[in-house]
């Protein structure tokens, strides 16, 4: 392994414009290293433009969004993505899939191999490495993709509603893992739902959004040890303080 | 395994059953014996020497494989001669159109500033530049050329269509994790435009076949499959006329078997649907 002690913090200070439509108004905020980030909003408030210059795939009309100091750019900056509609290739197996990313990087064929080993073991598709995506069923593709996005062991990973297609239980399933695999790479994340409950559960920090165009209504730090418990009485009164945000941002 | 994914594996790709490929060859050995027997009472039923049995097909093809024809050919030189123009016109074919369908496929606008000089081309059949090519080209040149301009459309079209297909988020996947347009050309698009490269392909070979037949029948050879059914047309031998017939299908049809298990190798990732 030869990855340095990772770093990827995160500054935002940006605005950006579609045509003459204003998608975020002046956002700013920071990622500290290794911090879980959820970004909450309402729908249509341009959660998914903001990961695109997140991902450094687009440049904000004015201002700017820095990774360790510098403008964000994909070539550059070790950066994955999970999507929220599929997005494996139907004409690779799982763990073909899998090994994308660390692909594109360059890393040699023994790396890569156990890599991808490592992570489909964890994601539990073991088993399943010589399958293709038409023969597993969603839940399953959308664990490869997770698992393609980890296996790179990217600084910084983003989700876009990761989850969104998934039943509730193995979205749970899923919400643990991903706290499991975050735990043992200790990596940026900065995850967007508009799921309110998923990020209370799963953030250190939760960032809430007003409608287009976006500024940043509340940022709440959560400090409840994992696994949280969304039954509990802490849980529930930072996801009710969070509805009302969420409902004053309409 | 999980218990969750059984239908899963269910779906794995399982080739058709032994039995089932077996009844499939018997089946169409019956319909072969059928098509046989009908033709030999219709040749009965007409007694015209014009109207030659399956018995006397095989005759012909007895003799055109043993002794030649009356020009000294041999059946296999004729072959040979038909399978060489076709298999140099077609890869011409294949290697013209498919980068030039990526190219138009991938930069439309390309494709938008100069159809009013491609698209008409694709609406000239390859037989009527056969005047055109009996001038300008001879040998195995003029028939390359034929076969080149009917291979070259099915397969130039096909993969222009092909690239529409690619899905933006296959590309997104390549860019977030860094990766460069080569890259996206290689492991997105022409992944994606395979499957309509191999269609248009199947067709451009059909249309290689028919383009062959119509160069050599139109003369100034003296090999080819063509040729050889001309030269016993002329003689009014009517098996051999129909013992070339029955070797272009054949040979056809072989070249599209090839075709077909290539793209069951390579597209082993599609599913496939039934009704």
């Amino acid at each position: 392994m030869h990855a340095p002690i990772s770093l990827a913090k995160v500054d935002v200070d940006a605005s950006h414009r579609y045509g003459p439509l204003l998608v975020h108004d002046g956002l700013k905020f920071s990622v500290a290293a290794n911090e879980f980030i959820c970004i909450c909003g309402p729908s249509g408030c341009g959660k998914t433009t903001l990961l695109d210059m997140l991902a450094g795939i687009l440049v904000p009309s004015s201002g700017h969004v820095l990774i360790d100091g510098t403008q964000a750019n994909p070539k550059e900056h070790s950066i994955s993505f999970v999507f929220q509609e599929p997005s494996t290739f139907p004409w690779l197996t799982v763990s073909e899939n899998v090994a994308t990313g660390l692909n594109i990087k360059g890393a040699p064929a023994d790396q890569v191999r156990s890599k991808v080993a490592n992570i489909i073991d964890i994601v539990g598709l073991k088993g399943f490495e010589d399958y293709y995506p038409h023969q597993i069923s969603g839940g399953m593709k959308q664990r490869v993709a997770i698992a393609r996005a980890f296996a790179t062991e990217a600084d910084l990973i983003l989700m876009d509603e990761p989850f969104v297609s998934l039943d509730q239980p193995t979205r749970e399933h899923m919400q643990r893992e991903v706290l499991d695999i975050w735990r043992h790479m200790k990596r940026t994340v900065i995850f967007v739902t508009h799921n309110l409950e998923e990020a209370v559960y799963l953030a250190d920090r939760v960032i809430i959004l007003s409608a287009k165009p976006a500024r940043i209504v509340a940022e709440l730090p959560i400090s409840l040890q994992h696994p949280r418990d969304p039954l509990s009485v802490e849980f529930t009164e930072i996801r009710s303080k969070c509805v009302q945000w969420l409902h004053a941002a309409h | 395994m999980a218990a969750t994914t059984k239908e899963d594996a269910g779906r794995s790709n399982m080739p058709v059953a032994v039995g089932a490929g077996i009844r499939i060859v018997a089946w169409n050995i019956l319909s072969l014996v059928i098509a046989l027997g009908i033709w030999q009472l219709a040749s009965r039923a007409v007694g015209s020497p014009f109207f030659p049995a399956p018995m006397q097909i095989v005759d012909a093809f007895i003799q055109l494989a043993t002794r030649g024809d009356t020009t000294g050919h041999s059946l296999w030189e004729h072959s040979w001669a038909s399978i060489e123009r076709v298999l140099v016109g077609f890869g011409l074919g294949v290697v013209f159109a498919v980068p030039l369908g990526l190219l138009m496929g991938l930069y439309p606008k390309l494709y938008a500033g100069t159809r009013a000089v491609i698209e008409p081309f694709r609406f000239i059949p390859p037989i009527a530049w056969i005047p055109l090519a009996i001038i300008f080209f001879s040998g195995l040149t003029r028939f390359a050329f034929l076969i080149f301009l009917g291979a070259f459309f099915p397969i130039f079209t096909s993969t222009l269509v092909g690239v529409a297909r690619v899905e933006p988020i296959h590309r997104k996947v390549g860019i977030v994790h860094g990766a460069g347009k080569l890259w996206i050309l290689r492991k997105v698009v022409i992944p994606t435009v395979m499957p309509d490269i191999m269609a248009g392909m199947r067709v451009g070979l059909g249309t290689a076949w028919l383009t062959i037949v119509a160069a050599e029948l139109a003369g100034g050879i003296s090999t080819g499959l063509g040729r050889m059914m001309t030269n016993y047309a002329e003689l009014l031998m009517v098996p051999h006329v129909i013992v070339g017939m029955l070797l272009i299908g054949l040979i056809g049809f072989l070249m599209n078997e090839v075709l077909l298990l290539i793209e069951r190798r390579l597209f082993r990732w599609r599913w496939q649907v039934s009704l």
